[in-house]
């Protein structure tokens, strides 16, 4: 199988529209102006790249309705051109939908954000809150365009974007799809720029990439989405692909929350990576699309990445230099911009580059404006906070090797959970669910002892809590390599708290005292980033973002990238801490459907640890159960039947929040006289509790409790199977 | 507030803002490097730019001064001592401004 890219969709600062922003780019046209969006008053920098007749371009809603955000907006015009560009039938149910994006419905919520933090008791005006989570993205296009076959809202910083495009990979080799509309979304707003700031990290002039007088990037926003599609099922509908998905690959440094592993040795192994993957040799590269953000930190980093991976006259270019720094969109927009370098065979420049800083050298990079050249091969960068390093393989069509269907057998080796009744282990964690909760409370034990509080000191509640439970799922997975292994946890809300404690201080202080420590820990994909860090996982990190059911999602992820062969073990879970503006918005906003601010919202986490069966047979672990199926599906789909359960006598159904519409869902299935339990009040309801309910099951079948355990985690208009079998 | 008293609020402020739990801010020595690893016999606290750019800010906030941004804050942020020598010597210029 090859994966081609039959459509491309782009809003960038430059323009609305791939054809119209390529024009722009080749002629080296830079975008860095005033912001106009909020007033910049204190800010180092009131340049930005900000995106220009938008409103005029969307006719997707109506003006001002508060579900939607800039951010959604950007992402409808961008997916809907790449849609209609590549001509797919979406509603013919085969065709997923993978959205990046790291602040969601910010811009619109901030100062909704920062009266909630100084008045807890306000209710107004909370309803514009539902635009602000990244799924609410991702619901909207599932409402607009689709509906989709699959789901998926990731984030991994700022390569949230292309790291998309790898699970639209993932998927297209397992099969799932034939095609996927994926890609990275981002707008502008001031918990971003306040955010640069505070890491001196803005350059208050339009930026240079690798010139020798860089201070630092312009923050920009935008979308990019692509059409990646399976060719035999393009080719049956007649289509030519622009360019070819031909490799991929990604890992995670796990060296520091914001600055770059100064050798560049992980973006040196992605790049290495993705270049097998695609089958193809160094000297097949002819361009890199570089991350290239104009930081002091990040620029010599990858050029000198990029001299050891690739040859020395491979043509170098950042796009930065001209639509700014696009966070999470970047990786979908420069997938974009890179496809099109291949097929038109035209480099495009790295604007603002004058004098080549020589820490930046050993590549050979195209100043000024676009220019003709032979492009075989090119590869984009993304690099996000937290170390998490992807690279993509973009090339002509037929150029690299064709790729096998991959669908790997998949195993959990351990689970852990920390909830009120502690920090429990494999063998244990089946306690997690005893009791109904009113004895126990919803309060953690203390974490303190649980960490290396040295090493520990960045780590803010929510990634202390990921740390801690997926730590412990570690331990008992003994002898598992953390350098090759993943992890991959649920992001319900993101950090909507501490948002709206560094927005307040912003509004009430100044921007130009926005807590430089504080900023990188408010990214959704944050806590993940963290335990990387502390854990020392190096293999593939990110964050699902699924409402309630982000655990199970976070699971789900691990398993397709597992069956897809780019890691061979992932940590996958979910930990929540106790969120109060979130409970209160909750409460207020679905009162009439039973939600109430009860104070049982409580926190906590569980991870289960994934390997492919091969590799840990291989390295000789207790497998303690095999994962038989997952799957999800939305509101409006027929929900899918999961495989029937070996001993039914011995099964058991765990609904985690609760055993409503659960006789219906499995009316028809053989898991319809099976047990059932649920988890709330075990511990405070909350998020995670799909995690939890996971690695109870894992527990129980350890502890020969059950052969079977279908784990079924509903939210909100979407729903999740993860079946578990003993091996 | 004399510069021994001036160099304990900022030993206090360092470990309260850096989250340096557990450590004591009285046993920081009022030479030791902030930054980066020892030197030449020189203790230091292996602070890094990440921690920098944090104390600068709480610094600016809780004495009401501003901080020179880039190289030039560099000697400044030497050790406690080098710090507590460039606050008095702002809040002075201040005060006599």
């Amino acid at each position: 199988m090859r994966i081609w890219i039959t459509g491309i969709g782009l809003v960038t600062p430059l323009a609305i529209g791939a054809e119209a922003t390529w024009e722009r780019l080749v002629r080296g046209d830079r975008a860095m102006a005033p912001i106009t969006r909020f007033a910049t008053e204190g800010y180092r920098a009131a340049l930005g790249c900000e995106v220009r007749g938008l409103r005029e371009a969307t006719q997707a809603h109506a003006p001002n309705d508060a579900a939607w955000s800039r951010t959604a907006e950007m992402a409808y015009v961008a997916a809907r051109e790449a849609i209609a560009m590549s001509g797919i039938d979406v509603k013919g149910r085969r065709v997923g939908l993978v959205v990046g994006g790291t602040t969601g419905g910010m811009l619109e919520n901030e100062e909704v954000l920062a009266g909630v933090y100084a008045d807890p008791s306000r209710s107004d005006e909370l309803r514009g809150l539902l635009s602000h989570p990244l799924w609410a993205t991702s619901d909207r296009l599932h409402e607009t365009l689709g509906p989709f076959a699959r789901v998926r809202t990731l984030s991994s910083a700022c390569s949230s974007g292309a790291n998309a495009l790898i699970v639209a990979a993932s998927w297209l080799l397992a099969g799932e799809v034939d095609a996927v509309v994926a890609g990275g979304t981002d707008g502008l707003c001031r918990l971003t720029l306040a955010g640069f700031n505070a890491l001196a990290a803005i350059d208050p002039e339009p930026c240079k990439p690798f010139d020798a007088r860089r201070r630092g990037l312009n923050l920009g926003e935008g979308a990019g989405f692509l059409v990646v599609e399976r060719d035999d099922v393009a080719r049956a509908r007649k289509r030519e692909p622009i360019a070819e998905l031909a490799g991929w690959s990604l890992a995670a440094e796990a060296h520091h929350i914001t600055n770059p592993e100064p050798t560049g040795a992980t973006a040196e192994r992605v790049i290495k990576r993705a270049l097998a993957r695609a089958g193809l040799e160094a000297r097949d590269v002819d361009y890199v699309n570089a991350h290239g953000t104009a930081t002091p930190l990040n620029d010599p980093m990858e050029c000198a990445a990029i001299a050891r991976a690739l040859s020395p006259d491979v043509a170098v270019s950042s796009s930065k230099g001209q639509i700014g720094h696009t966070l999470a969109a970047a990786g979908g927009i420069e997938a974009g911009i890179t496809a099109l370098v291949v097929a038109r065979q035209t480099l495009v420049p790295t604007a603002g580059l004058g004098e080549i800083d020589p820490a930046c050298a050993g590549v050979s990079h195209v100043k000024g404006v676009g220019r003709a050249a032979r492009v075989r091969a090119a590869i984009t960068n993304a690099f996000g906070f937290g170390g998490m390093d992807s690279a993509l393989v973009i090339t002509e069509p037929e150029l690299g090797r064709e790729h096998a269907p991959s669908r790997r057998s998949v195993v959990v080796t351990a689970a852990a959970t920390l909830t009120p009744v502690g920090l429990l282990g494999t063998h244990d964690s089946a306690r997690a669910m005893e009791g109904d909760g009113s004895s126990i409370g919803p309060t953690l034990p203390p974490l303190e002892s649980m960490l290396d509080l040295d090493r520990a000191r960045r780590l803010d509640r929510p990634a202390r809590l990921g740390a801690i439970v997926v730590g412990r799922a570690l331990e008992d997975a003994r002898g598992l390599s953390v350098e090759r292994t993943g992890v991959i946890l649920g992001s319900s809300f993101g950090s909507i708290d501490a948002s709206a404690a560094f927005m307040h201080r912003i509004f009430a202080k100044g921007p130009r005292l926005a807590s430089p420590a504080e900023f990188p820990n408010l990214v959704p994909s944050s806590p993940v980033g963290h335990a990387s860090i502390y854990l020392g996982l190096r293999g593939p990190v990110l964050a699902a973002a699924e409402l309630g059911a982000s655990g199970e999602c976070a699971t789900m992820q691990a398993v397709e990238l597992i069956a897809a062969g780019e890691a061979d073990a992932i940590a996958a879970g979910d930990c929540e801490e106790a969120n109060g503006i979130v409970e209160r918005v909750i409460a207020a906003l679905f009162a009439s459907e039973g939600f109430s601010a009860r104070g049982k919202h409580g926190e906590g986490g569980g991870a289960v640890i994934l390997e492919s069966e091969e590799s840990a047979r291989a390295r000789g672990a207790n497998v303690i159960a095999r994962v038989t199926s997952v799957a999800s599906w939305r509101a409006g789909d027929a929900a899918p039947s999961p495989p029937a359960p070996r001993d039914a006598s011995r099964a058991q159904v765990i609904s985690p929040r609760g055993l409503d519409g659960m006789g219906a869902l499995l009316a028809d299935s053989a898991w319809r006289d099976v047990p059932r339990a649920a988890c709330v009040g075990s511990g405070g309801e909350h998020e995670a509790l799909g995690a939890i309910a996971i690695a109870v099951a894992v527990s129980r079948i350890a502890r020969g409790e059950a052969s079977d355990v279908l784990v079924v985690g509903l939210s909100r208009g979407r729903g999740y199977l993860v079946a578990l079998s003993a091996p | 507030m004399d510069e021994s008293q001036l160099r304990a609020e900022l030993k206090a402020l360092i470990v309260k803002e850096l989250n340096l739990q557990g450590r004591d801010p009285a046993a920081i020595d009022d030479d030791a490097l902030l930054f980066g690893p020892a030197q030449n016999g020189t203790a230091s606290l292996g602070l890094d730019s990440l921690d920098a750019l944090q104390l600068a800010m709480s610094v600016e906030e809780h004495f009401g001064i501003r901080i020179p941004e880039g190289d030039d804050a560099r000697p400044i942020f030497r050790s406690v001592r080098t710090l507590a020598t460039h606050v008095m010597a702002s809040r002075a210029s201040a005060a006599a401004g």
